[in-house]
């Protein structure tokens, strides 16, 4: 059934023939899956973190620790780029068979440079919110100001017309 | 474009840089001379001359330049240095917040309506006292 070329859609739907009359009759949806999952083939994961460069077998440059310093880890590790461009192009000069070896710290200095860059966005979603909530709060004061302003308006036109009907 | 985004952006740029720097100068430099023994190898000049001895100088000043400009953009990045307990402490303040002022906004909503029906009874309570009023006039 799963490799055929126009399957037909799999047969749940006789159980809900009376789910009008009986909603009790059909079986429930599926509880949520948790753990890893296969997916047309592929294996998947619910829990979507970034796994940390010793799971890449990358090395890694900057320091570790609970609260990274991102800015000073940055500009450190991008001026060490530069000096690992310079001396690639200096052993090119001198002893050009082993470029190998410079090459790679090349691509280990641009994974951490990524791997940090990746590591900035939960920081940047959780700011989104922030962000997101405040302008919520501010326009939800800004509907309860308005309301209350015609509110008070309304009372007064009311008010009004009354003393001008009782005056007639 | 988000300023993560533009930083992942620059570090691309500076790989690309990089790498057609270095593979430029690979492809374009002049034979070298190998040993004492052999004589200097011919100079091919219909390429180089002014356009090979500044190609360095160009990629390189573009490579650096790229550089300054992620230094520039790191700078601009605005982190707040109180980490993720502050930013969970703040959001659940914030939501404390949203909750009290949304609740406030039903209280509103619902006495603002409630008076708008009364209004809205009354005006049909005069409607039909004027209507009334008029009736035996027409007939």
């Amino acid at each position: 059934m799963a490799t055929a070329t126009y399957p037909p859609p799999p047969p749940f739907y006789r159980l809900y023939k009376d789910y009008k009359q009986d909603p009790k009759s059909a079986p429930e949806p599926p509880p949520p899956i948790e753990g890893t999952y296969v997916c047309f083939g592929g294996t998947y994961t619910t829990s979507d973190v970034l796994p940390s460069l010793e799971e890449q077998g990358v090395r890694q440059l900057y320091s570790k620790g609970p609260n990274v310093d991102f800015k000073m880890e940055l500009k450190s590790l991008n001026g060490e780029l530069q000096l690992h461009v310079l001396e690639l192009a200096d052993i090119l000069i001198e002893r050009p068979s082993q470029y190998a070896r410079r090459v790679e710290e090349i691509s280990t200095v641009f994974k951490n440079l990524h791997h940090l860059l990746n590591s900035l966005r939960p920081h940047q979603a959780r700011a989104t919110l922030i962000h997101i909530l405040e302008l919520q709060i501010q326009r939800r004061k800004q509907a309860v100001e308005d309301i209350k302003r015609r509110r008070e308006e309304a009372r007064r036109l009311l008010n009004e017309s009354l003393a001008t009907l009782d005056g007639h | 474009m988000d300023i993560i985004s533009q930083l992942q952006e620059q570090v691309n740029l500076i790989a690309h840089l990089a790498f057609n720097t270095v593979g430029t100068l690979q492809r374009d430099a002049p034979p070298n001379r190998l040993s004492p023994n052999y004589p200097e190898p011919p100079a091919h000049t219909t390429e180089d001359g002014t356009n090979f001895s500044e190609q360095p100088k160009l990629m390189s000043s573009a490579l650096v330049k790229a550089a300054k400009q992620f230094d520039v953009l790191v700078t601009a990045l605005p982190i707040s240095e109180g980490g993720e307990e502050a930013q969970i402490k703040r959001i659940t303040e914030l939501q404390a917040e949203n909750d009290a002022i949304g609740q406030e906004l039903q209280k509103q909503l619902e006495a603002a309506e409630k008076e708008l029906n009364e209004v809205q009874e009354l005006f049909r309570q005069a409607s039909d006292n004027c209507l009334n009023l008029k009736k035996p006039d027409d007939s």
